[in-house]
């Protein structure tokens, strides 16, 4: 009874540690979601990092930044629609006096923004990803502001995120947490649990590999053959797929649309083939097929014909 | 303490040390693998196929044109301030490249400058791939503000107003018209007709069989005295690790070292600049390029543009950059894209810890090589070194 107490204990005082560096990291327009950095601006979500290449390389960073320094300012849209809306970025000094709790109707209620702007670019497209880059002349509290216009209808929506320049960093959080995490840990290793987890684990790993592993069956088959010879890295291929059903029966008349990669990789391929005709008989030309490195492919082809649509992989090493 | 376990302590302990040598101790390279002879054949310059011919290039194998492109290459003259010619950046004696990060003509070039060697074989040029063809590619540095700083029209005048040039230009591409009185499309075609003949000179720029195309023959023919001659046990297993653990060929594959593919490997963003987004706008730029395969200056009357009309566009090419060849790194120093690794051994430390990107998404993973595997692979890096070789030596 007393055990339990105590993990009951031990529980909330490590829910209210991971809590706390999160609700801290919750103002203004960005925010920590499962590890990633999240600007919101509206609707229109962003993953949003820092880099200090100088000091830190490729260190990330959500908002505060540890020293004042080259810093450059990413985000990686998560809507399109971004790449075709107008941003400007601009980095304010904090002049309104709320520090982390500055939203942007303080910054509206500034009276001359321009005084306090350390940084500002002007509304431009940026196609795929935003970038920009400012050095820090001081420390100090700054607070950015992101405004996107929609095109069509010419309506700004805003972000705003304050932020510390020359951040002294969580103190003894880490500390704690580390000491939390080892207290629960030896609990959980005295008490026989973690013996126990671990000898469940490998059934739990079979049952999630089993469950979903029942292939549909496959109503066509797809075949190919390289009429200019063997398939060989770096070079333009041109294939002949054939569709067939599985009692052999050819297929004409398909749309088929193909793609592919490398799955250990986590690449497509290096061209976008298309099938350019149709020969007949089931066979359709494909043209613009290149490899780019070694090692195991997977073509995959969908095929629509009347009774719907089938995707077909072709297994290929390289 | 008792003698006698002194004298077992002391025993062990010798035995501990002669042991731990004996397991530390330079094993010989195991000999290769026929899997691993074909990939070492599929590195060779030996298979190096002949040129590819450039149909979009009507004088691509003209010997005058590419005397004439040798001469334009030098010339200083096409340039805003008469000092920057192609060979400013493109130095011949450094394997045409120029020692710096970034290149400078005029002013400062957005990148660090590739060689030219072999380029023939690349369908796309540029770090970005921004050009398809080597003479669309040769155009674009005469205009740009940071390299030549001069434009067409001008350059169209220095060839004019040389004799010498003046008649070679006429016997490959017909009589020059007073350039004051022609018209904007007159003119673009004879620009391109410039870049035309340089380009028939750097076809000409070829890579030569190295120590290490050397070391290739010797062992498909199963030769081990002159491995050994030729190859120290670090360049050999330096070797092993590249076209093996090391995942270098995933790239850095064919006879030339590269596959001429765009990839991003996480390189940290040049000092005062936000990251490249590379190929992403390089795609963008080279479609609508109005030299391009598509354009009106092809000189091939029934026009194939496969790697236009096939290209890839996509996330995948946010922040990825063209892979270079790796012959001849040799006094190319500093490396990537913009110049931002000042040594091999720095390069080789990146792709060890693969970070992750700061645009886009890094491909390659950390390979947890240890600091004595990089060294071995700086070493046998360093085996392929070999002079360029050209039609035209007398640079």
């Amino acid at each position: 009874m007393i055990n339990r107490q105590i993990v009951i204990c031990m529980a909330c005082i490590m829910l209210l540690a991971c809590l706390l560096p999160a609700t801290l990291m919750a103002h203004g327009g960005v925010v920590e979601e499962d590890d990633l950095c999240i600007i919101k601006v509206n609707y229109l979500r962003a993953h949003f990092k820092i880099y200090q290449p100088r000091v830190a390389g490729h260190e990330q960073y959500c908002e505060d930044l540890p020293v004042a320094s080259e810093s450059v300012f990413v985000m990686e849209y998560q809507h399109d629609s971004l790449s075709s809306m107008p941003i400007d970025f601009r980095i304010i000094r904090d002049v309104t006096g709320k520090g982390r709790f500055a939203r942007i109707e303080d910054v509206e209620g500034i009276a001359d923004i321009d005084a306090a702007t350390v940084f500002y670019r002007p509304a431009a497209l940026e196609p795929d990803v935003y970038t920009v880059l400012h050095e820090f002349a001081e420390e100090g509290d700054f607070i950015g502001i992101v405004s996107a216009t929609h095109p069509d209808t010419k309506k700004v929506y805003a972000a705003v995120f304050p932020f510390e320049v020359g951040f002294t960093g969580w103190g003894y959080w880490p500390f704690i947490i580390g000491l939390l995490i080892i207290i629960q840990f030896q609990y959980l290793f005295m008490s026989g649990r973690l013996k126990r987890w671990f000898g469940a684990a490998p059934v739990l790993a079979c049952c999630l590999v089993l469950s979903p592993g029942v292939a549909e069956a496959e109503e066509l088959v797809v075949t190919y053959s390289t009429p200019d010879g063997p398939v060989e890295i770096n070079r333009m291929h041109s294939w002949v797929l054939h569709v067939a059903t599985a009692e052999g029966e050819p297929v004409t008349g398909a749309q088929i649309e193909v793609d592919g990669g490398m799955p250990a990789h986590n690449h497509g391929l290096p061209t976008r083939p298309r099938i350019t005709r149709e020969i007949g008989d089931g066979d359709y030309q494909l043209d613009g097929v290149r490899f780019h490195m070694g090692g195991y492919w997977e073509i995959v082809v969908s095929v629509t014909t009347d009774a719907g649509t089938e995707t077909i992989v072709i297994p290929l090493t390289l | 303490m008792n003698p006698d376990r002194l004298r077992i302590t002391a025993a062990v302990a010798v035995a501990a040390v002669f042991a731990s040598i004996w397991f530390l101790r330079d094993v010989e390279p195991a000999p290769w693998s026929d899997a691993e002879i074909l990939l070492l054949q599929s590195l060779w310059l030996e298979n190096l196929p002949e040129l590819p011919p450039d149909p979009t290039n009507a004088v691509a194998d003209n010997p005058q044109a590419a005397a004439f492109g040798q001469q334009l290459f030098l010339d200083t003259r096409l340039s805003a301030n008469g000092a920057v010619s192609c060979a400013t950046c493109h130095q011949p004696a450094r394997r045409f490249t120029d020692g710096l990060g970034k290149g400078r003509g005029i002013g400062q070039s957005k990148r660090n400058t590739p060689s030219i060697v072999g380029t023939a074989y690349s369908p796309w040029l540029y770090w970005d791939g921004r050009r398809d063809s080597q003479w669309a590619q040769a155009l674009s540095p005469l205009e740009d503000p940071a390299e030549h700083g001069s434009d067409r029209r001008s350059v169209l005048q220095v060839v004019a107003d040389d004799e010498r040039y003046r008649s070679t230009y006429e016997g490959l591409f017909g009589v020059l018209p007073e350039l004051s009185a022609a018209d904007d499309a007159y003119i673009d075609s004879a620009f391109a007709n410039v870049g035309k003949a340089i380009a028939a000179f750097e076809r000409t720029v070829l890579p030569t069989a190295s120590r290490f195309d050397e070391y290739v023959a010797a062992a498909v023919a199963r030769d081990t005295e002159s491995q050994q001659s030729l190859f120290s046990d670090d360049e050999v297993r330096g070797l092993r690790l590249f076209i093996g653990e090391a995942n270098c060929m995933q790239c850095h594959n064919g006879l030339l070292f590269t596959n001429n593919e765009f990839h991003n490997t996480g390189a940290l963003s040049a000092v005062g600049e936000v990251p490249d987004k590379g190929r992403a706008t390089g795609l963008t730029e080279v479609m609508r390029d109005p030299f391009n395969c598509r354009g009106e200056f092809n000189d091939d009357a029934t026009p194939i543009c496969d790697e236009l009309d096939f290209a890839r566009s996509g996330p995948e090419l946010i922040g990825a950059v063209r892979t270079p060849s790796l012959r001849n790194l040799d006094g190319t120093a500093p490396f990537m894209h913009k110049g931002q690794l000042a040594t091999l051994a720095a390069v080789l430390e990146h792709y060890n810890e693969a970070p992750d990107a700061m645009i886009g998404h890094n491909e390659a993973e950390p390979l947890g090589l240890s600091g004595r595997e990089l060294q071995q692979l700086e070493a046998f890096l360093g085996t392929l070194t070999a002079p360029y070789r050209s039609q035209f030596d007398s640079m």
